[in-house]
């Protein structure tokens, strides 16, 4: 036979979303997770023994676990696996999980993230961020400093965001992997009341429960097992983390968003926004959207976040790995309601740390037939 | 700027207090229960065979659902065990007796303290507590629902 | 296609003591960062991403660490993630560092962390919040007892005893003498850790390793880098991980897969490290072996997981002085964990050490003729295993 997919290379194989609630109160934390890794590797009709590696992204404040691989590996499918976990975020999981695969160390592996919301007060885990000498007795969290960003933006406008987000949520609404709620009209979200100046609560989405898992496979494996159709291939990966000092320009350039998008890009054989079908962007905010629709020149056509992006889910630590998931079904064709038509290329943006301090960018492309 | 003069005191004191809502789910939340019967159950997965204690809802290694309850016996064999002399924060005043029990009828040990254990000579009590020692639970007066409503006793 | 050959040509370290009043956390990162990069004759514009290896940050007392770290280690503006796997992080960080370079995405990368365990006095309680918060927090498990607990279970299946474990700690202070960087280090006798005050029996407390703080970085490249940069480098020629359940009980009765008195797991590890490099005949292929071993009870399962000798046999030959500095197979010439552990770089520490030998760069440390040493990270409850082979030829 000959070998039709370059060994090294990354595919998505298989992606399974956890049912996306307010709030999972029927199951323990391991047990959302083994549910997910679980229908992830019976998906793609895979057995937990086939695979070489589990690739881990958590965060153990949010999970309330001082190790919290220690409980999660072995739902996470690793029991007696080589297993590894990445802490920055679920997105950051596929970078590292593109590494392993792209090494030709590894060929058949679960990615699996997660963050149960409802466990621990975010804000309160977000402010031990602030190192305790300048910015603790001060006090930072995610909404002062996505306060901070917008109020940096040059020409932000608030009246936009308010109908950015309102967009976000419509789109939210049609997305069957999002959770139920009657989306908010730009009207309300204007009136609803400010968490951080100009920052107001309608701007950005609710924290939610939730957890994802991936099958990522090497050409080689596809090779060696041509009964398996992949959903997509990883064809470009980029990564940046900014400065911890939040000065005028770290906060409005989105300098990081253009380094990742832009080595991304490249890896990927890219040159512009208009080689992509789609962009999913994890818009923590709706000043988000707009910051990173200008810093990288989208046109005003561009198809943007058609799953509603973290307005239809936001299990924080993962919802950019969630948004990547977007992305994958639709160079697949499975985003079913908010498919975006034929996709070739899709791009999944994500963002952690204050004022997007850090931000990764992937490239999925149609595997053709 | 840091210099030689600094010393051990030059510090800021701070606490990190993050409370959290542990969701216990329906495995954990039937062990209860029915501790307060003071019954010990165990989940099993018929797929592997393997009986678990502490319970969990999947068999970490066939990956499949535990899908049967058994009960524990309430007698068992010592698997590990040590004495604590030293005294850790926020843990119990020393000296206590921990083991990993193997309760008949179960595959997988589960921690518990060893009460009623004489440990003014701490050599000698650890030669009571010798992997292989058949040990018994013991039931707390008014078991509330929690892992610490039994112990195991020699 | 085969990974690209991955090299380390630069290493640094601060030196590890209970405290470092003088620094904050991202001024001592830096130190090492710095000693790491002149080392490998890098400035910071030529490293590409970095990897930040740091443990829970609770020591700390400040989450997500390394976004404060990222200017002082001058990562600002490039790929950087933090890498958590308890113990075994610094292992794990090396293995990330390892794939950055092996998938061709990255030419020299910057693997780094700094540790305070002492930072915070309630360091065991925050080992005891690791556990599973319904079944098992409650009974005191910490990193003391549970291996405590496994190594009454060992004592039990292999007759070895209190003053064998000791045996250890005497030979780690002592070789610990050699290494600038050591945090406990001494000529004491078996005596002196028998008498020492009782912790978890069988532990005292001589043998057990002390909280320290401190930093460590490695510079990786690629073949070419290092044809260029470095006259003797220590190739990655093997890397092993496994992960195991949280549930110790789980390693004992008839259907156990792997033995809780053993480390078993890291006989797989080691394993699929030495299929990558090759090695078939560790005892006398490998010369030396740096040892992720907190407590003094943990050296002997790993040199027979790892098929120096057979099970139970390890003990024996220590006291025979096989193990001893300059003998066939030399175990942590640097004094390894028991002198030294700041967590979220400990297994760092073990691949510099590892890799400075084959370099010969070890100093006072250094074993002669060293061509492959090996070394260990051990994370969560005994749980996570890490084994990375370092060779003076490449693949």
């Amino acid at each position: 036979m000959v070998p039709v997919f370059k060994e090294n290379d990354a595919y998505i194989l298989g992606v399974t979303l956890h049912e996306a609630r307010d709030r999972v109160t029927d199951k323990r934390l391991e047990e959302m997770v083994y549910d997910t890794a679980k229908k992830a590797l019976d998906a793609v009709g895979l057995n937990r023994r086939d695979l070489d590696h589990v690739t881990i992204a958590a965060c153990d404040e949010l999970d309330g676990r001082s190790i919290s691989s220690m409980l999660l590996a072995a739902p996470s499918g690793a029991y007696l696996k080589d297993e590894i976990k990445a802490t920055d975020s679920g997105l950051t999981g596929l970078c590292l999980e593109a590494t392993r695969i792209r090494s030709g160390r590894f060929h058949l592996g679960l990615l699996v993230s997660w963050n149960k919301s409802s466990i621990a007060p975010f804000e309160d885990v977000m402010r031990m961020r602030c190192e305790p000498f300048y910015t603790r007795p001060i006090g930072l969290n995610m909404s002062i400093t996505d306060g901070l960003f917008a109020g940096a933006m040059r020409g932000a406008d608030e009246a936009k965001a308010s109908q950015v987000a309102a967009s976000y949520g419509q789109a939210a609404a049609r997305n069957p992997r999002g959770v139920a709620r009657t989306p908010a009209g730009a009207d309300a979200i204007a009136a609803s009341p400010y968490v951080s100046t100009p920052l107001r609560e309608g701007h950005r989405p609710p924290v939610t429960d939730g957890a994802i898992a991936m099958v990522v496979v090497s050409g080689k494996w596809l090779n060696d097992n041509p009964g398996k159709t992949p959903m997509a291939r990883l064809s470009g990966i980029g990564w940046s983390l900014e400065s911890y000092q939040l000065g005028a320009e770290r906060l409005s350039s989105m300098s990081g968003l253009k380094t990742a998008y832009s080595n991304a890009m490249a890896d990927a054989g890219l040159s512009g926004a208009a080689d992509l079908d789609v962009i999913e962007i994890e818009a923590q905010t709706a000043y988000h959207d707009i910051a990173t629709r200008e810093a990288l020149a989208i046109p005003a056509d561009q198809i943007v976040s058609p799953s509603g992006g973290p307005f239809a889910q936001n299990p924080y630590f993962c919802a950019g790995l969630v948004s990547a998931a977007e992305a994958v079904l639709q160079v697949a064709g499975k985003a079913g309601p908010v498919q975006a038509g034929q996709v070739k290329t899709a791009a999944a943006i994500g963002f952690h740390g204050f004022a997007h301090q850090g931000t990764v960018a992937a490239i999925f492309q149609e595997v053709p037939a | 700027m840091a210099n030689d003069e600094t010393k051990a005191s030059d510090v800021i004191s701070g606490e990190w207090n993050v409370r959290y809502n542990y969701s216990v789910g329906k495995v954990a939340g039937k062990f209860f229960d029915a501790l307060k019967e003071r019954k010990i159950l165990a989940t099993k997965s018929s797929k592997s065979g393997i009986s678990y204690l502490p319970p969990r809802a999947y068999c970490e290694r066939s990956f499949e659902a535990c899908d049967e309850w058994v009960e524990a016996g309430h007698e068992g064999v010592i698997e590990a065990a040590t004495i604590v002399s030293a005294a850790f924060e926020h843990l119990p005043p020393p000296p206590y007796a921990i083991a990993y029990v193997r309760l008949d009828g179960i595959d997988t040990a589960m921690i518990n303290f060893v009460r009623g254990l004489d440990m003014s000579d701490v050599g000698a009590a650890m030669g009571k507590l010798k992997p292989g020692t058949r040990v018994k639970v013991e039931f707390v007066d008014k078991p509330e629902g929690k892992v610490t409503d039994f112990h195991y006793v020699l | 296609m085969s990974p690209q050959q991955v090299a380390v040509i630069g290493t640094g370290q601060t030196v590890f003591k209970k405290h470092h009043d003088d620094k904050v956390y991202a001024e001592l990162v830096q130190d090492a960062t710095l000693a790491a990069l002149a080392d490998a004759k890098m400035t910071p514009d030529d490293i590409d991403a970095v990897v930040f290896s740091m443990a829970p940050t609770e020591f700390v007392g400040i989450h997500d660490i390394e976004k404060w770290s990222v200017d002082s280690i001058f990562g600002a503006g490039k790929p950087l993630m933090r890498i958590h796997t308890g113990g075994a992080t610094g292992g794990s960080a090396l293995h990330a560092g390892y794939t950055h370079v092996a998938s061709g995405l990255y030419n020299n990368v910057l693997v780094v962390g700094a540790d305070r365990v002492a930072e915070t006095p309630d360091s065991q309680h925050v080992l005891n919040l690791i556990w599973d918060r319904f079944y098992e927090f409650d009974f005191a498990l910490n990193t003391v007892t549970m291996t405590a607990l496994s190594s009454q279970r060992q004592m039990s299946l292999y007759g070895t005893t209190e003053e064998q474990f000791a045996q250890v700690v005497v030979r780690a202070r002592a070789n610990a003498l050699r290494n600038p960087h050591a945090h406990l280090k001494g000529k004491i006798t078996i005596d002196d850790v028998m008498n020492s005050a009782p912790i978890s029996w069988p532990y005292k407390l001589f043998d057990c390793c002390p909280r320290s703080s401190g930093a460590a970085a490695m510079v990786l490249t690629n073949l070419e880098g290092a044809r260029k940069k470095c006259t003797k480098p220590a190739f990655i020629n093997g890397i092993g991980a496994t992960a195991s359940t949280v549930f110790q009980g789980d390693k004992t009765g008839p259907k156990a897969d792997v033995e809780y008195a053993d480390l078993a797991e890291l006989e797989i590890a080691g394993k699929e490290a030495y299929g990558q490099a090759g090695i078939t005949d560790p005892m006398r292929e490998i010369q030396v072996a740096e040892l992720y071993d907190p407590f003094s009870s943990m050296q002997f399962p790993q040199i027979e997981s790892l098929g120096f000798c057979g099970r139970g046999e390890a003990a024996a030959l220590s006291d025979a002085g096989a193990f001893d500095l300059g003998s066939e197979l030399t175990v942590s010439p640097s004094g390894g964990t028991l002198c030294t552990n700041p967590i979220g770089v400990t297994g760092l520490v073990r691949a510099i050490e590892a890799a400075n030998q084959v370099m010969q760069k070890a100093g006072d440390m250094q074993v002669s003729g060293v061509r492959n040493a090996v070394a260990t990270a051990i994370g969560g409850s005994a749980q996570f295993y890490t084994c990375s082979v370092f060779g003076a030829d490449h693949l």
